[in-house]
């Protein structure tokens, strides 16, 4: 059974960074943080069409003195691939990435799997660190290391959440 | 019609301290020309990002204007970041669109303005009120101190005539970046 816990992990150290601004685009395992995020009058949630727009939505929270993060599924990935790599990389820009994973583990849907067979050779090829939750009693210190990772380099970093942490579509 | 250069310098003219986003190419190749102020952002690729840059800035400063400067090319290709700005609808936010019905840059391809795609209509239809489509100088300068003085957030469309940028500002990403919010009073990490 998924734990709730991972949760209340990555709020807290979303706020202990003092980031305040979360865009997203949903999928069933970013709902699970936006669900709490949701009731947390600290944070201000940005709803995007297109998860390209948040890469240019953080950046320019950033460069105005505000923290952001980009919660997307991963075949959003594929959709910012552009901005990340022409915006955010060169201009050096802190911008921490929720990831929900599919195409894995439990997948019932073959067209989600090419792009969860490509997502960490992406992240490789932009040179974004990216670090995988897994066990829920990690993810304190993992987010809380890829957070302060992402603000020492100036970088984007990606938190990969899989679904042996945040469960998995029951659809056969 | 518009000249894009002569608008921009009127823009910088109004002015002050106010953040302007430029879009890669001609806006931002115009705005370095008009004056190259630390508190413009020079977009050097990210095409079509400065609408949704644009957005992010105007949610963090709700007590001064945002100014973004893109292009019909650009904007087309991110036409979705309108569905975002309208739904947040920050009231500080001004978009000015160069719309020159091609992209200039690339060898004066035609875009889908050029043919029957109005984004005067598109931005209404994407829920923004204050939208309007400007054909003359005259009608810009009024248009733009207006949407400075009155709540936003304000969709203004500029049909402008096709001639080549000279400006070329800096390059360097990072400079251009810490200048920019240096200027804004914004310390790094």
């Amino acid at each position: 059974m998924p734990s709730t816990l991972w949760t209340h992990c990555i709020i807290e150290q979303l706020k202990n960074y003092h980031i305040r601004f979360l865009s997203y685009v949903p999928d069933s395992i970013i709902e699970q943080i936006l669900k709490l995020a949701r009731q947390d009058s600290f944070f201000d949630i940005l709803p995007l069409a297109r998860e390209e727009e948040g890469v240019g939505v953080v950046t320019g929270q950033y460069v105005g003195g505000e923290r952001g993060a980009l919660l997307l599924p991963t075949s959003g990935v594929g959709n910012a691939i552009n901005a990340l790599a022409s915006l955010a990389i060169p201009y050096q820009i802190p911008m921490p990435m929720f990831i929900g994973c599919r195409g894995e583990l439990g997948e019932f849907n073959p067209s989600q799997v090419p792009m969860g067979q490509a997502l960490r050779p992406i992240l490789d090829a932009l040179r974004i660190p990216h670090f995988e939750l897994t066990h829920p009693e990690e993810v304190n210190v993992i987010v809380d290391g890829a957070l302060k990772l992402a603000f020492a380099l100036e970088s984007p970093v990606a938190v990969l959440m899989s679904t042996q942490l945040a469960g998995w579509k029951d659809e056969k | 019609m518009l000249n894009r250069l002569q608008a921009t310098r009127y823009i910088v003219h109004q002015v002050t301290d106010e953040p302007i986003i430029a879009s890669l190419g001609n806006p931002k190749f115009d705005l370095f020309t008009a004056q190259d102020r630390p508190q413009n952002f020079y977009m050097w690729n990210s095409m079509g990002m400065a609408s949704s840059m644009g957005l992010g800035l105007a949610m963090t400063r709700p007590q001064q204007k945002v100014i973004i400067l893109d292009g019909d090319g650009a904007l087309l290709m991110n036409l979705n970041s309108l569905t975002t700005a309208a739904a947040r609808a920050p009231q500080n936010l001004i978009h000015v669109i160069w719309d020159n019905r091609q992209f200039e840059l690339t060898g004066g391809q035609p875009t889908h303005t050029a043919f029957c795609t109005d984004l005067a209509k598109l931005a209404q239809g994407a829920g923004f009120e204050k939208v309007e489509t400007v054909e003359t100088q005259e009608v810009f300068e009024r248009t733009f101190s207006r949407a400075l003085r009155e709540p936003g957030p304000w969709i203004i469309v500029a049909i402008i005539d096709t001639e080549r940028a000279a400006g070329r500002p800096p390059k360097s990403p990072t400079y251009i970046k810490h200048r920019f919010m240096e200027s804004l009073g914004v310390k790094p990490v």
